[in-house]
């Protein structure tokens, strides 16, 4: 193996957020003036009253065409809607090595199968243990997504489900590119993969986690906004296929973009539930990656951002982007998940869509400059020329990832 | 331009160890217990299991006082406890003083259940709603990732802090994620591991399963039945050759590779042949760039079903040829049970224990070994050789996740 790394591009990307199912329905629908949501089951049995009932579902998705039903039958939602992504992802790469014997799977999850979980829960309690259906238990397991894209594609090499809230969409994109960067496997599936049941639903809005309508304005996800108060919870799948540029380019596949670096990091001034006030080693960490990369600031065209309508994670991401900057004009800044809301993938498809589309949608929610933020995101219309795209992800309970793209 | 420091292949050694299991909390209860061959398995309380079909396993003691002064412990779940508790005691036998440097240090963890327990009594609440009080609280632990956070909040870790959760075999690729950090140049110093606690989940899963044996698990068994639930977690301290010499560190061993690979056939049976569990363990042989017969012993997954155990007898009479009869097998789950998430960290304490000491393991011995199986198992009585250099450890996981690790006793000819 050679010490030299390989340059790693995006050839191929599968995408099932919300009612959109593959890039083109999701570049359309980011192009819109409002988000994805729609209204969940906040009547079940764990919503409260007054709780949040908004939510970017995939439910009654027709994913047959990537899933047969005989298929899908065997799977929890979070497994259909990643199989499914991989599908397409491969279909749109065109021919990349997915089957070859070292090409790898990176999946995220923040939160696992949480259905199936709870799902064996109640039957446990409810009809007694011996009732528990093996099938439900297998999908209870975080790395099912990851094993059903394996058994769908033939990725024999390493199998990895990676774990870090908000972060690990990002991260899973680092590993898996380092993985190819290395030579150590010629493809590799990455992403990530979630659901959104009522059930957690109700856990995040229990935890003010989510965005709550008031009498003067209605539920939506606000990034960067000063009346934000939360972000809207998201399900779905978004995977990418990534190959080296070298073999990209000998097969003529059209490469979406270059993932140009990585960095992840931690803020351990964050607590469990939150984020922290680490902006200044954040803004570090982020600052060495684009050294290590030979980034110069000015060359980064645009910003996609993780801000969600979060408190507290919208603050600490402007404050580590004006960390990094330092005073200078910050790059246009996309937050798209005002329209793809957090969780399920969508915001990784929106930045690669992002970091090489010439326009792009407004930010949906966005209304009001807060001024301890002092960010503005894109109200929509024309972007500069691209070069680099930073992509960033900071975590409730406290790690972040960032990865920087670069347009073709 | 994905690029790094431009430091790869550079030396990884084991600084620091730490293991939380149902032999108790350190190392030393759980080298004791593994050298006597004796089982830890036996009744619990961590919930309720009348109505359970099995009623044993592996459960982690209470804290040592010490440890309840820990700042914010009384909030942490169990799983977090046995990641902090490990990962102190990994930090002090590292000796390492914190906070350690900006960015040179990192945490990649692994977890199958993180706070599941915890979350299960807050479910059990809303199912129940007076008979319990759902509060809030328990469920602040409930992601995977809460561990790993723990560890690295409580230890002032800066750079990247990352969790696997990909079943049994997740803290072995968590450990293989910490050595190419590392070798890449991205940190000098990592801790890596898994943490998993007993819950109602995992227990009534792979009872539905029919997977969990009544009695203490017996793994490469003749009459092997299923496996045994554990409890537990394992730290280790991994960091560059180079940072460990220039601090006067004294390294435990050399993590000298890793590799993996996944079966992509199905969700919860190996594939038969074992042939992509044996990828893995060729993958970690070349990483390491050795070949199998520089390997003296296997720390085998042997999770004591009839589908695994055959499954990686195969693979490893793939890998090791006509040596497979020959190489010396110790099965970690026999005395403490299967630790999921946890397990490939346990397991390669275990073998670092093993080669420290130059003794072999033993399972506990009952019943005869399976013959079919063709696998020269440490059954028993601890095996003691005073040439043990080199050994494998290796993990299977749901969804066909497998992985393995080539570790080297350390001595002082290792460095040169």
């Amino acid at each position: 193996m050679s010490d030299r790394l390989e340059r790693v591009v995006v050839t191929g990307v599968g995408v099932v957020v919300g009612a959109c199912c593959g890039i083109d329905a999701l570049a359309t629908a980011l192009h819109a003036s409002s988000s994805l949501a729609a209204g969940v089951e906040s009547r079940s049995p764990y919503h409260g009253e007054g709780s949040a009932t908004q939510g970017v579902l995939s439910i009654g998705v027709d994913l047959s065409p990537w899933v047969p039903a005989a298929t899908g039958r065997r799977m929890g939602r979070p497994s259909r809607f990643a199989a499914a992504a991989a599908r397409m992802a491969v279909l749109d790469a065109g021919g990349a090595a997915v089957d070859d014997p070292t090409s790898t799977v990176v999946m995220a999850t923040a939160y696992g199968a949480i259905e199936a979980t709870e799902h064996l829960l109640r039957v446990e309690r409810r009809e007694g243990p011996a009732m528990v259906s093996p099938f439900g238990f297998t999908e209870s397991v975080a790395n099912a997504a990851a094993a059903h894209i394996a058994i769908a594609t033939g990725a024999h090499g390493p199998n990895l489900t990676i774990v870090q809230r908000e972060a690990g969409a990002l991260t899973a994109v680092g590993r898996g590119a380092l993985e190819v960067a290395s030579r150590r496997s010629r493809c590799a599936l990455v992403g990530c993969a979630e659901e959104m049941p009522p059930i957690l639903h109700a856990f995040l809005d229990r935890f003010n986690a989510l965005a709550r309508g008031t009498a003067t304005m209605t539920e939506a996800a606000r990034p960067f906004d000063r009346r934000r108060n939360g972000f809207i919870a998201a399900e779905g799948a978004v995977v990418l296929v990534l190959e080296s540029e070298r073999e990209a380019r000998a097969r003529g596949a059209r490469i979406r973009a270059v993932i140009r670096g990585f960095a992840s990091a931690f803020d351990p001034t964050a607590g469990r539930l939150g984020w922290g006030r680490g902006h200044v080693a954040l803004g570090g960490a982020l600052t060495r990656l684009l050294e290590r990369t030979s980034t110069d600031r000015s060359r980064v065209s645009r910003v996609v951002s993780g801000a969600s309508g979060s408190i507290a994670g919208d603050r600490l991401e402007a404050h580590v982007l004006h960390e990094v900057w330092r005073g200078s004009t910050l790059p246009p800044i996309l937050a798209p998940k005002g329209h793809t809301g957090e969780y399920g993938g969508g915001f990784l498809a929106a930045a690669v869509l992002g970091a090489t589309q010439p326009n792009a949608g407004p930010t949906v929610g966005f209304d009001e400059v807060d001024p301890d933020l002092d960010v503005t995101p894109h109200g929509g219309g024309e972007l500069p020329a691209s070069d680099v795209t930073l992509v960033t992800s900071l975590a409730a309970g406290g790690a972040a990832s960032w990865l920087l793209l670069e347009a073709v | 331009m994905l690029s790094s420091p431009g430091r790869q292949q550079r030396r990884v050694v084991v600084t620091g160890l730490g293991a939380v299991t149902p032999a108790g909390w350190g190392v030393k209860a759980f080298a004791q217990a593994i050298l006597s061959g004796r089982t830890t398995i036996g009744g619990f309380t961590r919930f309720d299991h009348v109505a359970q079909r099995t009623h044993i396993a592996g459960e982690v003691p209470p804290e040592p006082p010490t440890l309840r002064r820990v700042r914010g412990w009384h909030r942490l779940s169990n799983t977090d406890r046995f990641a902090v508790g490990s990962a102190l005691e990994a930090s002090q036998q590292a000796g390492l003083a914190w906070p350690l440097a900006d960015a040179d240090a990192a945490v990649f963890f692994a977890s199958s259940t993180g706070g599941l327990l915890e979350t299960e009594r807050f479910v059990h609440a809303l199912f129940d709603p007076g008979v319990a009080t759902a509060t809030r609280g328990l469920l602040a632990s409930y992601s995977l990732s809460s561990p790993a956070e723990a560890i690295a909040r409580r230890l002032g870790v800066t750079a990247a802090v990352e969790t696997v959760s990909s079943a049994c075999a997740a803290s072995a690729l968590a450990i293989e994620q910490a050595l190419r950090a590392i070798r890449r140049g991205e940190v000098e110093v990592a801790f890596t591991g898994g943490s998993d606690c007993l819950c109602v989940t995992t227990y009534a899963g792979f009872n539905a399963l029919r997977a969990v044996d009544e009695h203490p698990c017996r793994p490469f068994r003749a009459d092997r039945a299923g496996l045994s639930l554990g409890e537990g977690a394992a730290v280790l301290v991994l960091e560059s050759l180079d940072h460990a010499v220039a601090r006067g560190a004294a390294p435990l061993a050399e993590l000298m590779g890793a590799g993996a690979s996944c079966d992509a056939s199905h969700m919860t049976a190996p594939n038969p042949d074992g042939y992509w569990a044996a990828e893995a363990m060729r993958r970690a042989l070349a990483d390491a760039g050795l070949d199998s017969s520089a390997i003296d012993f296997l720390n085998a997954h042997g999770t004591a079903t009839p589908l695994n155990d055959a499954a990686e007898a195969a693979a490893i009479g793939l890998v090791f040829g006509d040596r497979a009869h020959a190489v010396p097998v110790e099965a970690t789950k026999g005395v403490v049970g299967h630790l999921l998430g946890a397990a490939g960290a346990v397991e390669a304490v275990a073998t670092i224990v093993s080669l420290r000491a130059g003794t072999l393991h033993p399972t506990p011995e009952s019943g005869p070994v399976d013959d079919a199986l063709g696998v020269d198992l440490v059954l028993g009585r601890p095996r003691t050789s005073s040439t043990l250099r080199t050994a494998m450890s290796a993990n299977l996981g749901f969804g066909g996740a497998n992985a393995a690790l080539v570790l080297r006793r350390w001595s002082e000819e290792s460095e040169s």
